[in-house]
């Protein structure tokens, strides 16, 4: 989860969440790039370093023209790249199926049999000390870590979005349609998310908590809920 | 038409040669890769008749996608069942 005031991005705690991290590092260095060249030039103009009563531009234009193009293509490249990468059908160990509902989750592990849960918010008004207003669920999504998880989203009722920042995914959640993603977690631990998708009166109180366990602690897990 | 213009223009001046060639050469990506999805894309069916559904005929060792990063189709295996 994000701590207070936090600016950036949570740690990513997927192969892709760290692709998407270091593009968005490129991204910032190419505009930090424009932006000094422009305040450069700007505060030359201003200060009458830089005048110009040219009628013939053709250096300029030159300029103007392949720079940009360079800094499009540099930008299109790795963007596309991961792109294409998180589309990519990568043979999944687990599926999961995750349903909107207003205003909660639930869940099916449909490889399993009978294991299926709702996830609601826990009220702040029955939230332990120390744990996380407005996040914790009374049953988390537990996978195991390591593994290629595929998930299919949908809803029950209105538009929702499956998203955990940690993980790097977010899926619109459609009633009458299946989205596919993909997951893997590439360590243990608990990632949190919110519904990303306008959803009605609680639409900032129906959390997503996955809970990423070693695969021995996940099928105890598995075959304890389900029984 | 267009092209006369273009190169009157671009021997008027000359600068302006790379502009014709990244916004020509973008026009022509986008036309071949719109053809590439309504030629190959299973989503897509123009013949009603014969191939009315091609979405139901995908194969897991197939690569539908342009580009493949990380993932050979090829070595997949075909596990289920045909409808």
């Amino acid at each position: 989860m994000a701590n207070h005031s936090q600016l950036n991005f949570q740690d990513a705690s997927s192969p892709i969440m760290e692709e998407l991290m270091g593009f968005h590092d490129h991204a910032l260095m190419v505009a930090l790039a424009i932006c000094s060249l422009v305040l450069y030039l700007l505060t030359l103009m201003l200060t009458e370093k830089l005048t110009s009563n040219t009628v013939n531009a053709q250096a300029i234009e030159l300029v103007w023209t392949i720079l940009p193009a360079m800094v499009l293509i540099m930008l299109a490249l790795p963007s596309l790249r991961i792109l294409y990468m998180m589309d990519e059908i990568n043979e999944p160990d687990l599926t999961l199926k995750a349903i909107g509902h207003q205003w909660y989750w639930s869940y099916e592990y449909t490889d399993f049999k009978d294991l299926m849960f709702d996830s609601y918010m826990i009220p702040t008004t029955d939230l332990p000390l120390g744990h996380f207003r407005l996040l914790e669920v009374d049953h988390r999504v537990v996978i195991p870590t390591s593994s290629t998880i595929r998930v299919i989203v949908t809803a029950d009722d209105v538009l929702h979005s499956w998203a955990v920042p940690s993980l790097g995914v977010k899926t619109d959640a459609i009633p009458g349609r299946l989205n596919q993603t993909s997951l893997f977690a590439s360590r243990p631990g608990v990632f949190y998310g919110q519904c990303s998708e306008i959803c009605g009166a609680n639409h900032s109180f129906m959390p997503i908590v996955v809970e990423s366990a070693p695969l021995a602690n996940f099928e105890n897990w598995s075959s304890s809920i389900s029984s | 038409m267009v092209l006369r213009t273009v190169l009157t223009h671009a021997k008027k001046h000359p600068a302006l040669i790379p502009l014709f060639v990244i916004i020509g050469s973008g026009g022509i990506g986008a036309s071949l890769y719109l053809m590439r999805l309504a030629m190959f894309n299973p989503d897509v069916s123009w013949d009603k008749k014969n191939n009315p559904e091609p979405w139901n005929k995908m194969a897991p060792n197939d690569q539908y996608k342009l580009f493949s990063i990380n993932m050979d189709y090829s070595r997949l295996k075909k596990d289920r069942p045909d409808f």
